[in-house]
Protein backbone atom coordinates (compact mmCIF):
# COMPACT_ATOMS: atom_id res chain seq x y z
CA UNK A 1 0.00 0.00 0.00
CA UNK A 2 1.25 3.08 -0.94
CA UNK A 3 1.55 6.37 1.27
CA UNK A 4 -1.26 8.03 -0.64
CA UNK A 5 -3.33 5.07 -0.63
CA UNK A 6 -3.40 4.84 3.25
CA UNK A 7 -3.71 8.55 3.66
CA UNK A 8 -6.44 8.54 1.49
CA UNK A 9 -8.06 5.72 3.26
CA UNK A 10 -7.65 7.76 6.01
CA UNK A 11 -8.97 10.72 5.21
CA UNK A 12 -12.09 9.01 4.32
CA UNK A 13 -12.45 7.31 7.19
CA UNK A 14 -12.01 10.52 9.15
CA UNK A 15 -14.19 12.12 7.05
CA UNK A 16 -17.14 9.56 6.89
CA UNK A 17 -17.38 9.19 3.45
CA UNK A 18 -19.22 6.30 2.30
CA UNK A 19 -16.92 4.41 0.03
CA UNK A 20 -19.19 3.75 -2.91
CA UNK A 21 -22.56 5.01 -3.70
CA UNK A 22 -25.78 2.40 -3.81
CA UNK A 23 -26.92 2.04 -7.29
CA UNK A 24 -31.15 2.86 -7.54
CA UNK A 25 -33.81 0.33 -8.34
CA UNK A 26 -33.63 -0.87 -11.79
CA UNK A 27 -32.61 -3.64 -13.85
CA UNK A 28 -29.42 -5.39 -13.03
CA UNK A 29 -28.17 -5.63 -16.52
CA UNK A 30 -28.80 -2.07 -17.53
CA UNK A 31 -26.55 -0.26 -14.92
CA UNK A 32 -23.55 1.58 -16.29
CA UNK A 33 -21.04 3.00 -13.95
CA UNK A 34 -19.04 5.66 -15.73
CA UNK A 35 -16.37 7.87 -13.79
CA UNK A 36 -14.49 10.97 -14.84
CA UNK A 37 -11.97 11.02 -17.54
CA UNK A 38 -8.18 10.49 -17.07
CA UNK A 39 -7.17 13.96 -18.14
CA UNK A 40 -9.97 15.46 -15.83
CA UNK A 41 -7.38 15.30 -12.86
CA UNK A 42 -5.31 17.24 -15.10
CA UNK A 43 -7.75 19.96 -16.06
CA UNK A 44 -8.71 20.52 -11.90
CA UNK A 45 -4.61 20.68 -11.53
CA UNK A 46 -4.78 23.20 -14.21
CA UNK A 47 -7.34 25.30 -11.95
CA UNK A 48 -6.08 24.31 -8.79
CA UNK A 49 -2.82 26.23 -10.18
CA UNK A 50 -4.19 29.08 -11.68
CA UNK A 51 -5.94 29.44 -7.86
CA UNK A 52 -2.66 29.04 -6.29
CA UNK A 53 -0.96 31.13 -8.15
CA UNK A 54 -3.73 33.87 -8.02
CA UNK A 55 -2.84 34.12 -4.33
CA UNK A 56 0.67 34.13 -4.60
CA UNK A 57 0.21 36.80 -7.10
CA UNK A 58 -2.03 39.02 -4.40
CA UNK A 59 0.91 38.09 -1.57
CA UNK A 60 3.71 39.34 -3.94
CA UNK A 61 1.47 42.98 -4.65
CA UNK A 62 1.59 43.24 -0.75
CA UNK A 63 4.68 42.69 -0.38
CA UNK A 64 5.75 45.10 -2.95
CA UNK A 65 3.36 47.76 -0.89
CA UNK A 66 5.74 47.29 2.27
CA UNK A 67 8.58 49.26 -0.17
CA UNK A 68 6.88 52.13 0.24
CA UNK A 69 9.76 54.94 1.71
CA UNK A 70 7.58 56.67 4.13
CA UNK A 71 6.12 53.70 5.65
CA UNK A 72 6.65 53.92 9.30
CA UNK A 73 9.25 50.81 10.37
CA UNK A 74 6.92 49.52 12.61
CA UNK A 75 3.42 49.40 10.34
CA UNK A 76 6.04 47.81 7.95
CA UNK A 77 7.48 44.95 10.24
CA UNK A 78 3.02 43.98 11.12
CA UNK A 79 2.80 43.86 7.45
CA UNK A 80 5.23 41.86 6.58
CA UNK A 81 4.79 39.88 9.39
CA UNK A 82 0.84 39.05 8.23
CA UNK A 83 2.24 38.46 5.00
CA UNK A 84 4.53 35.80 5.95
CA UNK A 85 1.94 34.20 8.01
CA UNK A 86 -0.35 34.40 4.66
CA UNK A 87 2.49 32.73 2.63
CA UNK A 88 3.06 30.10 5.44
CA UNK A 89 -0.36 29.56 5.21
CA UNK A 90 -0.70 29.05 1.40
CA UNK A 91 2.50 26.65 1.71
CA UNK A 92 0.81 24.68 4.02
CA UNK A 93 -2.44 24.01 2.17
CA UNK A 94 -0.73 23.40 -0.87
CA UNK A 95 -0.41 19.53 -0.11
CA UNK A 96 -3.63 18.90 1.52
CA UNK A 97 -5.49 21.32 -1.25
CA UNK A 98 -3.68 19.10 -3.64
CA UNK A 99 -4.67 15.78 -2.21
CA UNK A 100 -8.29 17.21 -2.00
CA UNK A 101 -8.32 17.61 -5.96
CA UNK A 102 -6.76 14.42 -5.96
CA UNK A 103 -9.72 12.80 -4.40
CA UNK A 104 -12.34 15.03 -5.76
CA UNK A 105 -11.33 13.10 -9.05
CA UNK A 106 -11.38 9.75 -7.53
CA UNK A 107 -14.38 9.56 -5.80
CA UNK A 108 -16.72 10.75 -8.44
CA UNK A 109 -19.50 8.18 -10.12
CA UNK A 110 -21.90 8.39 -12.38
CA UNK A 111 -24.22 5.45 -12.60
CA UNK A 112 -26.76 4.87 -15.09
CA UNK A 113 -29.56 2.36 -14.68
CA UNK A 114 -32.20 1.96 -17.19
CA UNK A 115 -34.83 3.88 -14.95
CA UNK A 116 -32.95 6.88 -13.49
CA UNK A 117 -29.41 8.35 -12.84
CA UNK A 118 -27.20 8.77 -10.18
CA UNK A 119 -24.28 11.62 -9.63
CA UNK A 120 -22.37 11.24 -6.65
CA UNK A 121 -19.21 13.61 -6.12
CA UNK A 122 -17.41 15.04 -3.83
CA UNK A 123 -15.23 14.27 -0.39
CA UNK A 124 -15.81 17.11 2.09
CA UNK A 125 -19.09 18.59 0.52
CA UNK A 126 -20.88 15.34 -0.81
CA UNK A 127 -23.65 15.14 -2.72
CA UNK A 128 -25.48 12.35 -4.50
CA UNK A 129 -28.31 13.39 -6.76
CA UNK A 130 -31.02 10.79 -8.23
CA UNK A 131 -33.11 11.34 -11.02
CA UNK A 132 -35.61 9.54 -12.99
CA UNK A 133 -35.67 9.35 -16.87
CA UNK A 134 -39.14 10.42 -16.62
CA UNK A 135 -38.41 13.52 -15.37
CA UNK A 136 -35.37 14.13 -17.56
CA UNK A 137 -36.02 17.68 -19.77
CA UNK A 138 -32.89 17.84 -22.39
CA UNK A 139 -29.23 16.97 -21.97
CA UNK A 140 -26.73 19.34 -22.71
CA UNK A 141 -22.83 19.02 -23.64
CA UNK A 142 -20.17 21.38 -23.03
CA UNK A 143 -16.18 21.87 -23.06
CA UNK A 144 -14.16 24.74 -22.89
CA UNK A 145 -11.38 25.35 -25.47
CA UNK A 146 -8.63 23.68 -22.60
CA UNK A 147 -11.30 20.68 -21.43
CA UNK A 148 -11.97 19.85 -25.32
CA UNK A 149 -8.06 19.71 -25.68
CA UNK A 150 -8.18 17.25 -22.93
CA UNK A 151 -10.53 15.39 -25.08
CA UNK A 152 -12.92 16.22 -21.94
CA UNK A 153 -16.41 17.24 -22.02
CA UNK A 154 -19.40 18.26 -18.96
CA UNK A 155 -22.46 16.44 -19.65
CA UNK A 156 -25.55 18.02 -17.99
CA UNK A 157 -28.75 16.44 -17.03
CA UNK A 158 -31.52 18.90 -16.86
CA UNK A 159 -34.90 18.18 -15.57
CA UNK A 160 -37.69 20.49 -15.19
CA UNK A 161 -37.44 23.66 -13.21
CA UNK A 162 -35.32 27.00 -13.04
CA UNK A 163 -32.55 28.97 -11.29
CA UNK A 164 -29.30 28.49 -11.33
CA UNK A 165 -26.31 28.41 -8.86
CA UNK A 166 -22.75 27.30 -7.63
CA UNK A 167 -21.99 26.01 -4.29
CA UNK A 168 -18.19 24.88 -3.75
CA UNK A 169 -17.12 25.18 -7.61
CA UNK A 170 -19.75 22.78 -8.90
CA UNK A 171 -22.91 23.87 -10.68
CA UNK A 172 -25.34 22.76 -8.05
CA UNK A 173 -28.55 23.95 -9.47
CA UNK A 174 -31.42 22.16 -8.13
CA UNK A 175 -32.17 20.97 -11.89
CA UNK A 176 -28.92 19.81 -12.98
CA UNK A 177 -27.28 16.41 -12.65
CA UNK A 178 -23.46 16.99 -14.21
CA UNK A 179 -21.36 14.18 -15.74
CA UNK A 180 -18.46 16.49 -14.73
CA UNK A 181 -15.19 16.05 -17.56
CA UNK A 182 -16.09 12.77 -19.13
CA UNK A 183 -13.66 12.04 -21.62
CA UNK A 184 -17.24 9.58 -23.55
CA UNK A 185 -19.56 12.48 -23.47
CA UNK A 186 -20.99 11.30 -26.58
CA UNK A 187 -21.24 7.70 -25.84
CA UNK A 188 -23.15 8.23 -22.94
CA UNK A 189 -25.24 10.98 -24.15
CA UNK A 190 -26.52 8.58 -27.51
CA UNK A 191 -27.29 5.94 -24.13
CA UNK A 192 -29.10 8.45 -22.50
CA UNK A 193 -31.42 9.21 -25.63
CA UNK A 194 -31.80 5.98 -26.32
CA UNK A 195 -33.16 5.38 -22.39
CA UNK A 196 -35.59 8.76 -22.63
CA UNK A 197 -37.01 7.74 -25.90
CA UNK A 198 -39.80 5.07 -23.95
CA UNK A 199 -41.30 8.52 -22.61
CA UNK A 200 -43.20 10.02 -24.63
CA UNK A 201 -45.12 12.37 -22.05
CA UNK A 202 -44.06 15.92 -20.94
CA UNK A 203 -42.06 14.71 -17.79
CA UNK A 204 -44.24 16.43 -15.34
CA UNK A 205 -46.66 14.92 -13.17
CA UNK A 206 -48.26 12.03 -13.34
CA UNK A 207 -49.77 10.08 -16.64
CA UNK A 208 -53.25 10.73 -16.61
CA UNK A 209 -54.96 8.26 -17.78
CA UNK A 210 -58.58 9.78 -16.46
CA UNK A 211 -58.23 12.51 -18.81
CA UNK A 212 -60.30 10.57 -20.80
CA UNK A 213 -64.55 11.24 -21.40
CA UNK A 214 -65.46 9.31 -18.63
CA UNK A 215 -69.18 9.10 -21.00
CA UNK A 216 -66.85 6.56 -22.90
CA UNK A 217 -66.14 4.14 -19.99
CA UNK A 218 -70.20 4.52 -18.88
CA UNK A 219 -71.21 3.61 -22.26
CA UNK A 220 -68.58 0.53 -22.35
CA UNK A 221 -70.13 -0.56 -19.02
CA UNK A 222 -73.83 -0.30 -20.74
CA UNK A 223 -72.76 -2.52 -23.45
CA UNK A 224 -71.20 -5.01 -20.91
CA UNK A 225 -74.82 -4.95 -19.22
CA UNK A 226 -76.40 -5.77 -22.30
CA UNK A 227 -73.97 -8.44 -23.46
CA UNK A 228 -74.28 -9.87 -20.57
CA UNK A 229 -78.04 -9.58 -20.68
CA UNK A 230 -77.75 -11.44 -24.16
CA UNK A 231 -75.45 -13.99 -23.18
CA UNK A 232 -78.15 -14.74 -20.04
CA UNK A 233 -81.05 -15.03 -22.32
CA UNK A 234 -79.26 -17.34 -24.37
CA UNK A 235 -78.12 -19.58 -21.63
CA UNK A 236 -81.36 -19.88 -20.22
CA UNK A 237 -83.76 -19.42 -24.20
CA UNK A 238 -83.03 -23.07 -25.68
CA UNK A 239 -84.04 -25.14 -22.38
CA UNK A 240 -87.48 -23.20 -21.70
CA UNK A 241 -88.03 -23.45 -25.53
CA UNK B 1 -50.35 5.58 -8.24
CA UNK B 2 -51.41 5.24 -4.80
CA UNK B 3 -49.25 1.52 -4.78
CA UNK B 4 -47.97 -0.32 -2.04
CA UNK B 5 -48.46 1.64 1.71
CA UNK B 6 -46.20 3.82 2.92
CA UNK B 7 -43.72 1.33 5.46
CA UNK B 8 -44.74 2.13 9.25
CA UNK B 9 -41.09 3.51 9.86
CA UNK B 10 -41.51 5.92 7.60
CA UNK B 11 -45.27 6.87 8.62
CA UNK B 12 -43.52 6.93 12.46
CA UNK B 13 -41.30 9.92 11.97
CA UNK B 14 -42.34 12.89 13.18
CA UNK B 15 -39.51 14.64 14.70
CA UNK B 16 -36.05 15.23 13.62
CA UNK B 17 -32.95 13.45 15.48
CA UNK B 18 -31.45 15.06 18.64
CA UNK B 19 -28.29 15.26 16.46
CA UNK B 20 -29.82 18.16 14.67
CA UNK B 21 -30.03 20.89 17.33
CA UNK B 22 -26.34 19.71 17.63
CA UNK B 23 -25.49 20.57 14.49
CA UNK B 24 -27.89 23.60 14.68
CA UNK B 25 -25.89 25.14 17.77
CA UNK B 26 -22.24 24.30 15.87
CA UNK B 27 -24.46 26.15 12.99
CA UNK B 28 -24.75 29.28 14.98
CA UNK B 29 -21.38 29.54 16.68
CA UNK B 30 -19.87 29.32 13.22
CA UNK B 31 -21.81 32.31 12.50
CA UNK B 32 -20.54 34.28 15.12
CA UNK B 33 -21.64 37.78 14.72
CA UNK B 34 -24.93 37.10 13.93
CA UNK B 35 -24.91 34.47 16.56
CA UNK B 36 -27.57 36.33 18.56
CA UNK B 37 -30.08 36.51 15.48
CA UNK B 38 -29.10 33.10 14.07
CA UNK B 39 -29.43 30.69 17.31
CA UNK B 40 -32.92 31.55 17.96
CA UNK B 41 -34.47 30.91 14.40
CA UNK B 42 -32.82 27.29 14.51
CA UNK B 43 -33.03 26.63 18.37
CA UNK B 44 -37.14 26.99 17.96
CA UNK B 45 -36.87 25.85 13.79
CA UNK B 46 -35.52 22.69 15.50
CA UNK B 47 -38.10 22.64 18.31
CA UNK B 48 -41.47 23.09 16.03
CA UNK B 49 -40.03 20.84 13.00
CA UNK B 50 -42.63 18.49 12.20
CA UNK B 51 -42.98 16.03 9.39
CA UNK B 52 -45.97 14.02 8.37
CA UNK B 53 -45.28 11.25 5.92
CA UNK B 54 -48.57 10.03 4.37
CA UNK B 55 -50.03 8.05 1.50
CA UNK B 56 -50.01 11.06 -1.13
CA UNK B 57 -46.98 13.18 0.17
CA UNK B 58 -45.18 14.71 2.24
CA UNK B 59 -45.71 17.44 4.92
CA UNK B 60 -43.46 19.96 6.91
CA UNK B 61 -43.91 22.26 9.16
CA UNK B 62 -42.02 24.55 11.60
CA UNK B 63 -41.70 28.29 12.63
CA UNK B 64 -42.67 29.94 15.74
CA UNK B 65 -43.31 33.60 14.67
CA UNK B 66 -43.59 33.05 11.18
CA UNK B 67 -45.17 29.44 10.71
CA UNK B 68 -44.38 27.45 7.54
CA UNK B 69 -45.73 24.52 6.22
CA UNK B 70 -44.75 22.60 2.95
CA UNK B 71 -46.46 20.04 0.92
CA UNK B 72 -45.10 17.82 -1.76
CA UNK B 73 -46.46 15.41 -3.57
CA UNK B 74 -43.95 11.97 -4.24
CA UNK B 75 -44.90 11.74 -7.84
CA UNK B 76 -44.39 15.46 -8.13
CA UNK B 77 -40.46 14.79 -7.31
CA UNK B 78 -38.00 16.04 -9.98
CA UNK B 79 -34.83 14.58 -8.09
CA UNK B 80 -33.96 14.16 -5.21
CA UNK B 81 -30.16 15.46 -3.82
CA UNK B 82 -28.64 14.36 -1.29
CA UNK B 83 -26.13 16.49 0.31
CA UNK B 84 -24.12 16.47 3.24
CA UNK B 85 -20.51 18.14 4.80
CA UNK B 86 -17.75 16.96 6.92
CA UNK B 87 -19.38 18.03 10.29
CA UNK B 88 -23.11 16.21 9.22
CA UNK B 89 -21.50 13.60 8.33
CA UNK B 90 -19.10 13.27 11.86
CA UNK B 91 -23.40 13.92 13.69
CA UNK B 92 -24.75 11.04 11.56
CA UNK B 93 -26.81 13.79 9.57
CA UNK B 94 -27.62 14.63 6.01
CA UNK B 95 -30.04 16.72 3.87
CA UNK B 96 -32.10 15.56 1.65
CA UNK B 97 -33.43 18.47 -0.82
CA UNK B 98 -36.89 17.51 -2.19
CA UNK B 99 -36.88 19.17 -5.98
CA UNK B 100 -40.30 19.92 -7.84
CA UNK B 101 -40.51 21.85 -11.30
CA UNK B 102 -40.50 25.33 -10.08
CA UNK B 103 -38.35 27.93 -10.35
CA UNK B 104 -36.43 28.15 -7.85
CA UNK B 105 -32.33 26.52 -8.00
CA UNK B 106 -32.63 25.72 -4.02
CA UNK B 107 -34.88 22.40 -2.80
CA UNK B 108 -38.73 23.05 -2.71
CA UNK B 109 -38.08 21.14 0.28
CA UNK B 110 -35.22 19.83 2.60
CA UNK B 111 -35.81 17.07 4.93
CA UNK B 112 -33.08 17.37 7.86
CA UNK B 113 -32.03 15.25 10.62
CA UNK B 114 -33.58 11.76 9.26
CA UNK B 115 -32.73 8.71 11.33
CA UNK B 116 -31.25 7.04 7.58
CA UNK B 117 -30.91 9.59 5.42
CA UNK B 118 -30.19 6.81 2.59
CA UNK B 119 -32.73 4.75 3.04
CA UNK B 120 -35.62 7.40 3.37
CA UNK B 121 -33.80 9.04 -0.12
CA UNK B 122 -34.24 5.57 -1.15
CA UNK B 123 -38.51 5.60 -0.46
CA UNK B 124 -38.35 8.25 -1.67
CA UNK B 125 -37.07 7.78 -5.27
CA UNK B 126 -39.31 4.55 -5.33
CA UNK B 127 -42.23 6.39 -5.03
CA UNK B 128 -41.34 9.27 -7.94
CA UNK B 129 -42.52 8.89 -11.34
CA UNK B 130 -40.57 6.53 -14.10
CA UNK B 131 -38.56 4.28 -10.81
CA UNK B 132 -41.44 1.37 -11.95
CA UNK B 133 -43.40 0.25 -14.96
CA UNK B 134 -45.81 2.31 -15.55
CA UNK B 135 -49.12 0.14 -16.32
CA UNK B 136 -51.46 3.14 -16.78
CA UNK B 137 -52.43 2.31 -20.44
CA UNK B 138 -53.05 -1.43 -19.46
CA UNK B 139 -54.02 -2.96 -16.21
CA UNK B 140 -55.30 0.13 -14.64
CA UNK B 141 -56.98 1.37 -17.16
CA UNK B 142 -61.16 1.37 -15.95
CA UNK B 143 -62.21 1.32 -19.52
CA UNK B 144 -59.98 -1.06 -21.06
CA UNK B 145 -61.07 -3.32 -18.27
CA UNK B 146 -64.85 -3.04 -19.04
CA UNK B 147 -63.85 -3.58 -22.73
CA UNK B 148 -61.85 -6.90 -21.86
CA UNK B 149 -64.62 -8.10 -19.52
CA UNK B 150 -67.27 -7.27 -22.65
CA UNK B 151 -65.28 -9.23 -24.96
CA UNK B 152 -65.52 -11.78 -22.08
CA UNK B 153 -69.10 -12.07 -22.45
CA UNK B 154 -69.12 -11.65 -26.38
CA UNK B 155 -66.86 -14.74 -25.90
CA UNK B 156 -69.42 -16.90 -23.98
CA UNK B 157 -72.22 -15.49 -26.55
CA UNK B 158 -70.67 -16.99 -29.20
CA UNK B 159 -69.77 -20.33 -27.73
CA UNK B 160 -73.58 -20.95 -26.79
CA UNK B 161 -74.54 -19.82 -29.80
CA UNK B 162 -72.32 -22.17 -31.48
CA UNK B 163 -73.78 -25.11 -29.18
CA UNK B 164 -77.20 -24.63 -29.81
CA UNK B 165 -76.74 -24.65 -33.48
CA UNK B 166 -74.54 -28.11 -33.35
Amino acid sequence: MTITEWAKEVVLRLAHVPAEPNVPQGAEESVRVFNAGRNYFTWRMILWGLGNAAIALILLVAFAFSFIPTLPPLVRAIWLAVLAGAAGMLLASIPITYFLQRLNYEMRWYIVTDRSLRIRSGVVWLQEITMTFANIQGIRVNANPIERLLGLANLEVRSAGGGDSTTHGEPSSGHVGTFAGVDNAEAIRDLLVERLRVYRDSGLGEKTVEARDPLSLSAAREVLQETRALRNALASGPRSA
Amino acid sequence: MSASPIPPHIVAIERPRESLLTYYVLTAIAANVALPFVFPYLYFRYHTMRYRFDSDGIHMKWGIIFRREVLLNYSRIQDIHLRSNLIERWLGLARIEIQTASGSASGNMTLEGMEDPGGMRDFLYSRMRGTRKEQAGTASDPLAAVLHEIAGELREIRTLVERSRS
